[in-house]
């Protein structure tokens, strides 16, 4: 009877770490999605590349101008689950990542997994790039590939188990992983559609705005309500119309603010913020207006931090 | 008009400089509300949206500059914890590094101060070029020595 048990035990303790196993397994993209990949073009992908943000990470730490384009890495993330350091992604072919193929960028930007087939952190935050059309993650590739190597391995991170174990992301990517949009939009609005594009895709705006669980998910159902930082210090605020948010300033107000750095009472950008800005300053102003049609139409929250 | 006239009296309180003494969180955060006042006076200006007039320019920039010579002097240490405060705990580890962007700061004011002159900037276009590199200057400090709490 005993051994009856105990067989049972190990028998049901086998098929969980065999599900587990499978479950946890990477899923690159179908090798059809693969083939679709188009050529990218780098003029294109200039926009997206500021739009993405990819420099105030990958880019030496407080690099101003040109040094922004030198991405190096480097930068370290210190989270609860311990110290990321973003790669070199640069267009070394030794030290970054100029002799990947398209399907290899693809695989890291809109599924999280590496060439060699291992899972991503979400410090990278692929959970919102995965919503990129693979036209702008081509343009985008294209557009990198003539920006300057530089050699040089950034270190390893630095994490404690088990947040060491690569394999273990396979989990939490099945409950965060979803690039299905967060807002409903009305169909057709052209406007609302981009907006909604650039701050749930390439922007990656809920990266910083949203809440998260003790797993370091996003809260879902407090969308872009504010946060705190998930790295260093401070809060980042609401940027929705619900109480502690946003809800005073105008689209016209928003957009302003992405161009310039300046709220409707001239305080000035400050923190993370002022890369985004600067970068969003880059865009198109119809850009702009879209993100800031987009912020008004978010479902009000109060304030999540 | 209306608007330009709230601006301006804005621009005239600069330094309530009655808690000085005693609350410098206070007196930090008004002077910078006051750096905020004619910051919006000028960019409103700038925009078109209230109508230039040298003597608002000159108003703009003296208060600013007032503003930038003093702010350093009110961040006593321990004053980074005070309830209400967005001062980053950077200043006081990295003092060095805020003294310089203070001095960037008052130097980019004190060189509008002396372009502005008399009678105070002659059209927008001379607003524009005193007071665009002031405006530069906020976000660099802010991004560095100002969190959101
Ligand atoms: C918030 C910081 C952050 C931003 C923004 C960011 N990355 Fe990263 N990125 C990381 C981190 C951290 C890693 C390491 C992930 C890991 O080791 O699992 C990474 C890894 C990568 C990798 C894999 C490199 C390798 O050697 O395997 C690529 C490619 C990449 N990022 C591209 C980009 C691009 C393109 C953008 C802009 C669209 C971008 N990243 C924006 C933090 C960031
Ligand atoms: C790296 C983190 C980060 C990302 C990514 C980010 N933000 Fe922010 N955001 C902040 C922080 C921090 C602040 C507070 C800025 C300050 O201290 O002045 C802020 C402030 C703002 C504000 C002003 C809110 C207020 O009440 O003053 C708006 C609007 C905003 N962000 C919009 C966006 C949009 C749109 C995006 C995506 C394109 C975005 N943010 C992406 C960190 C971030
Ligand atoms: C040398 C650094 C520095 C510069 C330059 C600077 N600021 Fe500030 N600012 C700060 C700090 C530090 C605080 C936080 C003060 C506190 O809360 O104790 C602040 C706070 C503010 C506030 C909020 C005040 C409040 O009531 O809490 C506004 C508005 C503001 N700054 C506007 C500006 C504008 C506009 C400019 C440019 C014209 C500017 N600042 C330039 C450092 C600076």
């Amino acid at each position: 009877m005993r051994r009856k048990i105990l067989t049972g035990v190990l028998v049901a303790g086998a098929a969980v770490a065999a599900a587990g196993w499978v479950l946890t397994a990477p899923r690159p993209l179908s090798s059809a999605a693969l083939a679709a990949l188009p050529d990218g073009d780098p003029q294109r992908g200039e926009v997206v590349f500021h739009a993405g943000g990819c420099a105030s990470c990958h880019a030496a730490p407080g690099a101003k101008g040109e040094d922004k384009l030198k991405l190096a890495g480097g930068l370290k993330l210190a989270t609860p689950f311990g110290t990321f350091v973003a790669p070199n992604i640069s267009s070394d072919p030794n030290d970054g990542i100029g002799g990947w193929s398209k399907a290899d960028f693809a695989n890291a930007m809109l599924a999280g997994v590496s060439p060699d087939g291992a899972h991503y952190y979400p410090a990278f935050p692929y959970t919102s790039y995965a919503r990129m059309t693979p036209g702008d993650v081509m343009d985008l590739q294209a557009y990198m590939q003539q920006l300057p190597a530089v050699a040089g391995k950034a270190p390893a991170h630095d994490l404690g188990f088990p947040f060491n174990i690569r394999r273990g992301l396979g989990l939490w990517k099945l409950a965060n992983l979803d690039p299905a949009p967060m807002v409903t939009v009305a169909a057709g609005d052209a406007v609302l559609e981009r907006g909604r594009y650039l701050v749930e895709g390439p922007g990656h705006c809920g990266e910083c705005h949203t809440p998260r669980d003790a797993i370091g998910g996003l809260d879902r159902s407090r969308w872009l309500a504010g946060a705190a930082a998930p790295t260093g210090e401070g809060r980042i605020p609401n940027i929705t119309g619900g109480e502690g948010g946003i809800g005073s300033w105008s689209a016209a107000d928003i957009a302003y603010y992405l161009e310039t750095g300046f709220t409707p009472d001239f305080d000035s950008v400050g923190g993370e913020m002022v890369a985004v800005q600067e970068n969003m300053a880059k865009l198109p102003a119809s850009d702009r207006e879209a993100i800031a049609a987009y912020l008004k139409a978010v479902p009000a929250l109060a304030d999540g931090r | 008009m209306k608007k330009f006239v709230l601006a301006a009296a804005a621009v005239l309180f600069v330094m309530p400089a009655v808690q000085a003494a005693d609350d410098p969180v206070a007196t930090r955060k008004a002077i910078m509300q006051s750096v905020a006042a004619s910051a919006g006076l000028s960019g409103g200006m700038m925009k078109g949206e209230i109508a230039y007039s040298p003597a608002a320019g000159k108003a703009a920039i003296a208060s600013l500059n007032a503003a930038a010579l003093s702010f350093g002097a009110f961040f006593p240490a321990g004053s980074e914890a005070a309830p209400g405060t967005t001062a980053s705990p950077k200043i006081w580890e990295d003092s060095a590094g805020f003294a310089a962007a203070l001095a960037k700061f008052s130097a980019a004011t004190g060189a509008a101060a002396q372009a502005s002159g008399k009678d105070g900037p002659a059209d927008v276009d001379a607003l524009k070029a005193a007071v665009g590199p002031i405006l530069a200057s906020c976000k660099s400090c802010h991004e560095v020595y100002r969190v959101q709490k």
